[in-house]
């Protein structure tokens, strides 16, 4: 259904750039048609794969090259009061098409408030708004994706979000509620009722320290189910909780005059979980990633990351490893990244894997993420 | 302790934490901000986004502008999308309506002036971050700088009518003062005309144009792309064959390069200010073209007869 309703958007879009580029030349009338589309932009993601992965049960290592994820995004202003933001994403990989993200935001409310409804990445954490072919890795840090899975986590409900109002730090307030996610998409969390709903709240500042210098700090809570429990002898069932709390920090350095030559990153992200499992105690487990990059040329960076991880199913064993990668950037629109990642399961087992991303964009410029 | 805690929770809340008699103007460049200065006088308090000193095609969109843009009466933009890359999500992130383009409080400056190097045919990446809409850098033409006053003034005065007999008077006092300089300023197209540079940017074809000067290549191989080696011989050879005497760069470029090329070519390396801002010294639009016409004229001195 989901692949349906994707490929429908993108026929729709299609159909309607076609008919716009087929019919401009015809009348200045017509060509506003044009002017009144979306902006539209692919951001193609192709990466090769060497070393031997330690597989689980009914895991299957990816192949030496693949072309992972085209990501087709449609933005534009839908009317003076709201916008509109699609996100298509083609796995050729895994002959899939999924609608990432698609929502509709009021960002002209009174009071400083904005509300998004849709289908979007959750609002917890500052990573996890982030897709994957614009993050700086391969793959996902362990703790998102031991909790949040491959896609990290998202749903379709509503978001408020309220701009604390003060002269002097920029403070954001945000409530969020989402449908709940299946476990197999989303492991933190398991819908136990169709009808289940996950509470999303975050509270972050952000604090210029200097011209060059700023951090800001994020605190993060979910609160969803983790299945049911039945009691067989009542024949009645009792949802289970699953809490998530977040702490993160983001710290970033970059002397305006020079903008394009250097810079320095550093973000962590903490996860603490519980979780309550049928019959047992509760699961109360840990996670965290830290990453540091620094751009010491105008097209080079360096950056590497550590991971700590436990799973939010079981806290007695943790996953640990870090990833080192070079990135050259021939221009805003591309770059060619070389990455190794190191990972010691659970089993004592030690997976060498070395990456060569590449990403590449077409379209309007996009914002230059903050 | 609670009726400290009661203040804060008022003083965050009440209106009065952002009261100001005066019209608060955003504008994205020190150059903007500083024309609305002259017209706006008293009545207005204008600050800008990025600084002079700052490129203005990266600039990062951070949270802390969104305070000043909250507050905002009028957001002024060079346009041309020169600042696509940042300006438009701080505006849709300001919850301030006023400001979004195509309300009263937003002004695209570029609205009436003379644009020049608008691409025909078709336009891509091929060709570097090629702005499609012409080159944004045109408030480099005192003529240029005569309309933005104008149409900043319409603005003004619309937005605060009690105050547009000031804000007229205020911007026929800055032409006036303009066209005086422009006097002084013509005084010295007979010694620049012709002048062939070599710019690390494509920033002053509207400052070439109106004294005189010819750019005849750039450090960069096309807009925001890198030099590559080739290109850079090919420049230095370009140099030493047509006796290019200056080499004129943006502040916010590594020097290192453009002083390689020097050093090799013999020319002179100038940094030269393109923003109101850019250098201590440049505090109104007026002096940016008295600074810039006078370092050039000391570069020419300093080298010698022009070629």
């Amino acid at each position: 259904m989901r692949i349906h309703v994707s490929l429908l958007c993108v026929m729709i879009f299609c159909d309607s750039l076609a008919w716009a580029q087929s019919s401009a030349p015809v009348a200045s009338a017509l060509q506003a048609s044009n002017v009144l589309n979306p902006n539209v932009s692919v951001i193609g993601w192709f990466q090769g794969e060497s070393g031997q992965r330690k597989l689980g049960e009914g895991e299957e290592a990816p192949p030496a090259f693949q072309l992972k994820e085209a990501e087709i995004a449609f933005q534009s202003v839908v009317d003076p009061y709201a916008r509109a933001d699609f996100f298509v994403a083609v796995e050729p990989s895994e002959e899939k098409v999924d609608l990432e993200e698609g929502y509709l935001t009021w960002f002209n409310l009174p009071y400083d408030l904005a509300l998004k409804v849709g289908k979007f990445k959750g609002n917890f954490g500052k990573f996890n708004r982030t897709h994957t072919p614009e993050t700086a890795f391969s793959d996902r840090p362990i703790v998102h994706e031991k909790y949040f899975g491959e896609e990290g986590l998202s749903s379709m409900g509503g978001s408020l979000s309220w701009h604390v109002p003060n002269p002097w730090i920029f403070v954001d307030l945000n409530a969020e509620v989402l449908n709940m996610p299946k476990f197999s998409e989303v492991p933190a969390f398991d819908e136990a009722r169709r009808k289940d709903l996950l509470y999303i709240g975050r509270l972050s500042g952000y604090y210029d320290l200097t011209e060059s210098a700023n951090f800001t700090l994020g605190t993060s809570y979910v609160h969803g189910s983790s299945g049911q429990e039945f009691d067989a002898i009542s024949s009645s069932s009792k949802t289970l909780a699953s809490q998530l709390y977040g702490l993160d920090i983001t710290f970033r350095w970059k002397n305006p005059q020079r903008a394009i030559y250097r810079s320095f990153f550093w973000q962590t992200e903490a996860f603490w979980n519980k979780r309550e499992i049928s019959s047992l105690p509760s699961v109360k487990s840990f996670g965290l990633f830290t990453h540091l990059e620094y751009q010491f040329l105008r097209r080079w960076r360096v950056g590497g990351r550590y991971d700590w991880s436990e799973s939010p199913s079981d806290d007695s064993q943790h996953e640990a490893g870090g990833l080192l990668y070079l990135t050259f950037a021939p221009s805003e629109f591309s770059l060619i990244s070389v990455q190794g990642r190191q990972i010691k399961k659970p089993t004592g087992e030690t997976e060498n894997v070395g990456f060569l991303k590449i990403t590449f964009n077409i379209g309007p410029h996009g914002a230059h993420p903050f | 302790m609670k009726k400290l805690a009661i203040g804060l929770v008022a003083l965050i809340f009440s209106a009065d934490v952002y009261a100001s008699s005066k019209l608060q103007v955003v504008t994205t460049t020190e150059d903007l901000a500083a024309l609305t200065r002259e017209v706006g006088g008293d009545w207005v308090e204008a600050t800008s986004i990025a600084k002079g000193s700052m490129d203005p095609h990266f600039v990062d969109a951070k949270p802390s502008y969104l305070l000043r843009l909250k507050r905002a009466d009028l957001f002024i933009q060079v346009g041309l999308e020169l600042e696509v890359a940042w300006a438009p999500p701080l505006l849709t992130n300001a919850r301030n309506s006023k400001i979004l383009p195509g309300n009263q409080g937003f002004l695209e400056a570029s609205e009436n002036c003379e644009i020049l190097q608008k691409p025909t045919g078709q336009v891509d990446r091929s060709m570097g971050d090629v702005h499609p809409l012409g080159n944004p850098h045109f408030w480099l033409d005192p003529a240029n700088g005569r309309i933005i006053a104008l149409n900043i003034s319409n603005k003004l005065s619309e937005l605060d009518p009690s105050h547009a007999e000031d804000y007229k008077k205020n911007l026929a006092l800055f032409q006036t003062r303009l066209t005086q300089k422009e006097k002084e300023w013509d005084r010295l197209v007979p010694e620049l005309k012709g002048l062939k540079v070599v710019t690390y940017h494509n920033s002053w074809p509207n400052f070439a144009k109106r004294f005189g000067i010819q750019v005849v290549n750039f450090v960069e191989p096309k807009p925001g792309i890198p030099p590559s080696p080739a290109h850079v011989q090919s420049l230095i050879h370009q140099i030493k064959t047509e006796k290019i005497l200056l080499i004129l760069m943006e502040p916010y470029f590594d020097t290192k390069l453009p002083q390689k090329i020097a050093q090799e070519t013999g020319a002179k390396l100038a940094i030269f200010p393109p923003s109101v801002g850019a250098d201590k010294n440049i505090k109104t639009y007026l002096d940016l073209f008295d600074f810039g016409l006078k370092l050039l004229k000391n570069a020419l001195s300093r080298s010698g007869e022009k070629s």
